[in-house]
C-alpha cells in the first residue's frame, strides 16, 4: 500500500524513546521466534538430577523447573508458540474485519444487517469461556484455538472498519469516484481502505496484545498448547508449584508476556498516529 | 477617550514571524475592519488579543481597553477574568461556538453569572436572559431552544447575545457572517452596528469580504502575509486604494466587478443551440420533507446556466439528481435526447461530472495528484501520459503531480478537482458551489478558468451558487430557486438587472449590499 510512505519531512523525525525501546523489545522477541529452536534445540531436555534449581545454580542462569528444564532456554524457545498464535489471530481477524466491515459499511442494506447480527452474536459470547468449551468439545489443539480466537476477535474489527468506512463513504471524494463510474470494488479497496488503514492497523496491533494475553490464559488453563511444548502460558501453569523454589520459572514468562504486550501496544499506537498523519495538512 | 489601543502587536509561530508589529486604535463606538486572505495573519492577530493563540504561537506587544492593559502574550491564567468581560470573541460558525446540548438561555446566563461571580435567582435570570435576547431582536422563548432548533441567522444572534452577556468593551468578530446566507449576512452586520452604537462598543471585524466591510466599518487595515499594507478610513481605502494588494482585492471582489460592469459574462450567441440536458417536473422528497416540487431546468450545448438560491432552496439536490448521485422521486431527466433512469447506473462518466464545494474533502487524501488524474483519465481510456496536459489545462505546473492534496492550497486543489472532472471529456460540468470556499482573488481565477474552458472545450456548465455576484460574472442564463421551486428564470443580465419576482429582488439587493443600514452612511 502506497499509503504507508511517510512524507519527507516526517520520515526524518525519530520516534519517542518509549517507542524505540518497544521496537527493540519486539525485534528481540521476533528474533527469539525465528531463532529460538536453533539456539536451544534441546530446551525441553529433562534432567531429573538438577530439578528445580534456583537461578545461577549449576550454570543455569535462570535456574530450572520441576523437571530440570532450563528456564532461560524454555523462555526463549517458548516465544514461538506464545507469539506466532496471537500474530496469526490478529492478522486473521483483521482480514475478516476488513472484508466484512468494508462490505457492511459501503453496501449497507441487507448485507449490513446480516453481518451486524453475526457480530452481535459473536460479541455476546465470552471469549475465554467459548474457547474453553469449544476447545473441550473439538479436543483442543493449537490451530483449533487459533482459528476459534480469530472468529471471536473479528467482531470488534468488523465494527471498527464498518464505522470508518461509513464515515469515509459520505465524503465528496467518494462521490467523485462514483461520478467516474468506478467499480464498487475499486471504490471500496482503492479509495476507502487506505483512508481507514490507520484505524485497521492500530486495532490489529492492539489485538496482538489482547490475543497474546488471551492465548497465554488459555495455555495456562490447559487449552490450546499441548503439555510438553515450550510456551510462556504453559510455563506459568507448570511452574506455579515451585514459585518459591525458583521464582524466575514463573516470573520470567509472566514478565515476557506483559513486556511484549505493552511494547506491541506502544508501537501500534505510534504506527496508527503516523499513518493518520499521512493525508493531513503538512 | 480612546477605546482600544494596540501598540507593536506581533505574533511569532513555529515558522517565524507570522504578524509583523503593528499599531491600531479603535475609538469607542467604532468598527475597525481587518481585511486579508486566508493565511494573511488576520485571525492570529485577533486571537492574540483574547489570549487564544494556538500552541506554538506567541504574541508580543501591548493593548489597552479603556486604559486597562490586556495581558497580551501572557499565560491562560492571566486572561481569566479578561475574556468575556473586557474582550469577547464572536466566531464564524455559531454551530460550533454554541454548545449543542445546552439551552440557548443557559449559555447566555453562564457568562452573566461568571461575570457577577454568583448565581442568579430563577426569575432574575429569566428576565436578564430575555433582555439580552431582546437586544439581538429575538423573542423570549428562544431561551428554551437548543441551538439545532434555530436557523443559522438566529444561532449567530444567540452567539452575539452570549458574547456580549458580560458587557465587554471590545468585541472581536472573526468572519461572523461567512457561514450565513446573503440576506442573513446583512441583517447580522446591521444588528452588530446598531448594538455597537447603543453600547459605545469597540468592534474589530475580521473579514475577507470587502463588500461587507463597505458602509459598515469606520476604518480598515489591509493585511498581506502578516504585514499591514494599507490603512485608513474605509470609504477612502475602498474608493482610492494605494497599495497594489488592496487594489487586487477590490478588483477580485465579484460585487465590485459587477458594479463596474466589467465582470459580466461575455455574451455568447446561444440561439438555435440544441438542448443538452433537460429536467422536467423533478420531485424529490427526503422522508416527509419535499425539497423539490416539480422543477424544470434545461441546459443547451455550451451554455452556462447559473442556479441561485439560499441554502435549503433545493438547488444542490437538483444538481445531484441530474448527476445521478440522488434518485428523483418523480419527473424525467433527458440527456442528449435520451431519457436517463434515476441513479448513477444509467449514466456514463463522459456525460457529466461534478466539481464540489469543498476542495479539501473532494480529493482522496491518500492518493497522489498523478494517481487521482490517471484514474480519471483511465475511465475514458486515456493514458497516464496525459496527466501533464491535464495539469496544463487547469493552469498548474507538471511538477505538482507527485504531491498529495494536503500539500496544495485550496485554489490548487480546486483546479485538480476541475482537471479530474474534465478528464473523461464530459459534455456537462456541474459546479456545486465550487468557488464559495475560496478566497476572493482565487475565486476570480477559478471563474476565469471555468469560462475559458467553456470557450476552449465547448463544454456546458451548470453553475450552482448562493452568491448572485458570482453567477452574474459567469452565467448566460440564470434560474432562481426558493423552497424547492423555480421562481424566475431567463437571461442572466436581464433577470439580475430587472428582477420580476420579489424574491429575486431581495436576493439582488442582498448581494449588492445596497440595503446599507440606516444612519450608517453609505460610501
Amino acid at each position: 500500500m502506497t499509503a504507508v510512505a511517510p512524507t519527507r519531512a516526517r520520515s526524518r523525525r525519530l520516534p519517542p524513546a518509549s517507542v524505540l525501546v518497544s521496537l527493540a523489545v519486539l525485534a528481540l522477541a521476533l528474533l527469539a521466534v525465528v531463532l529460538g529452536r536453533f539456539l536451544f534445540p534441546d530446551a525441553m531436555h529433562q534432567d531429573i538430577l538438577s530439578s528445580t534449581l534456583a537461578p545461577g545454580e549449576d550454570g543455569h542462569l535462570l535456574g530450572t523447573d520441576e523437571l530440570g528444564r532450563d528456564v532461560l532456554a524454555m523462555s526463549v524457545a517458548g516465544a514461538a508458540s506464545a507469539l506466532v498464535g496471537p500474530i496469526i489471530i490478529a492478522v486473521g481477524s483483521m482480514v475478516l474485519g476488513v472484508i466484512l466491515g468494508t462490505l457492511a459499511g459501503y453496501e449497507r442494506g441487507w448485507l449490513d444487517s446480516v453481518i451486524g447480527r453475526w457480530t452481535d452474536l459473536l460479541l455476546a459470547l465470552p471469549v475465554l469461556l467459548a474457547a474453553i468449551v469449544v476447545g473441550g468439545v473439538l479436543g483442543g489443539g493449537y490451530w483449533v484455538t487459533v482459528g476459534l480466537l480469530i472468529l471471536l476477535f473479528s467482531p470488534s474489527d468488523i465494527r471498527i472498519v464498518r464505522a470508518g468506512v461509513m464515515e469515509q463513504s459520505a465524503r465528496p471524494y467518494i462521490e467523485a469516484a462514483q461520478m467516474l463510474s468506478l467499480s464498487r470494488w475499486r471504490v471500496m479497496f482503492r479509495h476507502i481502505l487506505p483512508n481507514v488503514a490507520s484505524l485497521v492497523i492500530t486495532n490489529m496491533m492492539l489485538n496482538v496484545a489482547f490475543a497474546l494475553v488471551a492465548f497465554s490464559s488459555l495455555s495456562f488453563l490447559g487449552v490450546g498448547v499441548a503439555a510438553g511444548t515450550a510456551d510462556w502460558g504453559r510455563q506459568l501453569t507448570d511452574n506455579r508449584a515451585i514459585m518459591f523454589d525458583n521464582p524466575a520459572a514463573v516470573f520470567v514468562p509472566a514478565a515476557l508476556i506483559v513486556v511484549v504486550a505493552v511494547a506491541v501496544n506502544l508501537v501500534g499506537d505510534w504506527i496508527g498516529q503516523r499513518l493518520s498523519q499521512v493525508g493531513e495538512e503538512a | 477617550m480612546i477605546g482600544v489601543e494596540i501598540t507593536g502587536l506581533t505574533v511569532t509561530g513555529p515558522a517565524g514571524t507570522m504578524v509583523q508589529p503593528f499599531d491600531a486604535e479603535i475609538p469607542l463606538g467604532t468598527t475597525l475592519a481587518l481585511i486579508g486572505e486566508s493565511g494573511s495573519g488576520k485571525t492570529l492577530s485577533a486571537k492574540s488579543l483574547i489570549g487564544l493563540l494556538p500552541r506554538g504561537f506567541k504574541a508580543e506587544g501591548a493593548a489597552t481597553v479603556a486604559d486597562t492593559p490586556l495581558p497580551v502574550g501572557r499565560d491562560d491564567a492571566s486572561w481569566r477574568g479578561v475574556r468575556g468581560r473586557q474582550v469577547a470573541l464572536l466566531l464564524q460558525d455559531p454551530f460550533t461556538s454554541l454548545s449543542p446540548v445546552h439551552r440557548c438561555g443557559d449559555q447566555i446566563a453562564w457568562t452573566m453569572e461568571a461575570a457577577r461571580g454568583h448565581r442568579m435567582l430563577r426569575r432574575e435570570r429569566r428576565e436578564a436572559v430575555a433582555a439580552r435576547l431582546a437586544e439581538v431582536k429575538l423573542p423570549e422563548h428562544v431561551a428554551e431552544a437548543h441551538p439545532h432548533q434555530l436557523s443559522g441567522g438566529m444561532r449567530q444572534r444567540v452567539a452575539i447575545a452570549a458574547a456580549l452577556a458580560a458587557d465587554p468593551q471590545l468585541l472581536i468578530a472573526d468572519e461572523p457572517t461567512t457561514a450565513l446566507d446573503a440576506s442573513n449576512q446583512a441583517e447580522i452586520l446591521d444588528l452588530l452596528r446598531a448594538i455597537q452604537a447603543e453600547r459605545r462598543l469597540s468592534v474589530m471585524l475580521i473579514s475577507h469580504d470587502l463588500g461587507l466591510v463597505r458602509g459598515r466599518t469606520d476604518t480598515v487595515l489591509v493585511m498581506q502575509s502578516g504585514v499591514i499594507v494599507e490603512r485608513g478610513e474605509t470609504s477612502r481605502v475602498l474608493s482610492d486604494p494605494q497599495h497594489p494588494y488592496t487594489r487586487a482585492l477590490i478588483d477580485a471582489d465579484p460585487v465590485v466587478a459587477a458594479r463596474r460592469g466589467s465582470g459580466e459574462a461575455a455574451a455568447v450567441d446561444l440561439d438555435g443551440r440544441p438542448t443538452l440536458t433537460s429536467a422536467q417536473g423533478i420531485v424529490k422528497t427526503f422522508g416527509h420533507r419535499t425539497v423539490l416540487h416539480e422543477v424544470d431546468l434545461s441546459v443547451r450545448e455550451g451554455e452556462i446556466v447559473g442556479v441561485v438560491g439560499e441554502s435549503g432552496s433545493g438547488k444542490t439536490t437538483l444538481a445531484r439528481c441530474i448527476a445521478g448521485l440522488e434518485k428523483e422521486d418523480g419527473g424525467t431527466i433527458d440527456f442528449a435526447g435520451e431519457t436517463l433512469a434515476p441513479g448513477r447506473a444509467s449514466r456514463t462518466p463522459d456525460q457529466m461530472q461534478i466539481v464540489f464545494q469543498d476542495p479539501y474533502s473532494s480529493l482522496n487524501p491518500m492518493m497522489s495528484i498523478r494517481a487521482i488524474l490517471a484514474e480519471a483519465l483511465a475511465v475514458a481510456g486515456r493514458g497516464a501520459d496525459e496527466v501533464p496536459a491535464m495539469l496544463e489545462l487547469v493552469g498548474l505546473p507538471a511538477e505538482i503531480a507527485s504531491r498529495r492534496p494536503a500539500e496544495l492550497s485550496g485554489g490548487q486543489r480546486q483546479r485538480i478537482a476541475i482537471a479530474r472532472a474534465l478528464a473523461p471529456r464530459p459534455r456537462l460540468l456541474i459546479c456545486d458551489e465550487s468557488v464559495s470556499a475560496l478566497d476572493v482573488s482565487v475565486q476570480a481565477q477559478i471563474l476565469e478558468l471555468l469560462s475559458g474552458l467553456r470557450e476552449q472545450l465547448g463544454i456546458a456548465l451548470l453553475f450552482i451558487s448562493h452568491d448572485l455576484a458570482v453567477v452574474r460574472m459567469i452565467a448566460d442564463t440564470v434560474v432562481v430557486m426558493r423552497d424547492g421551486r423555480v421562481v424566475e428564470q431567463g437571461d442572466c443580465a436581464q433577470v439580475l438587472t430587472e428582477p420580476a419576482h420579489d424574491y429575486t429582488r431581495l436576493l439582488v439587493a442582498a448581494s449588492t449590499r445596497e440595503n446599507a443600514p440606516a444612519g450608517a452612511g453609505k460610501d
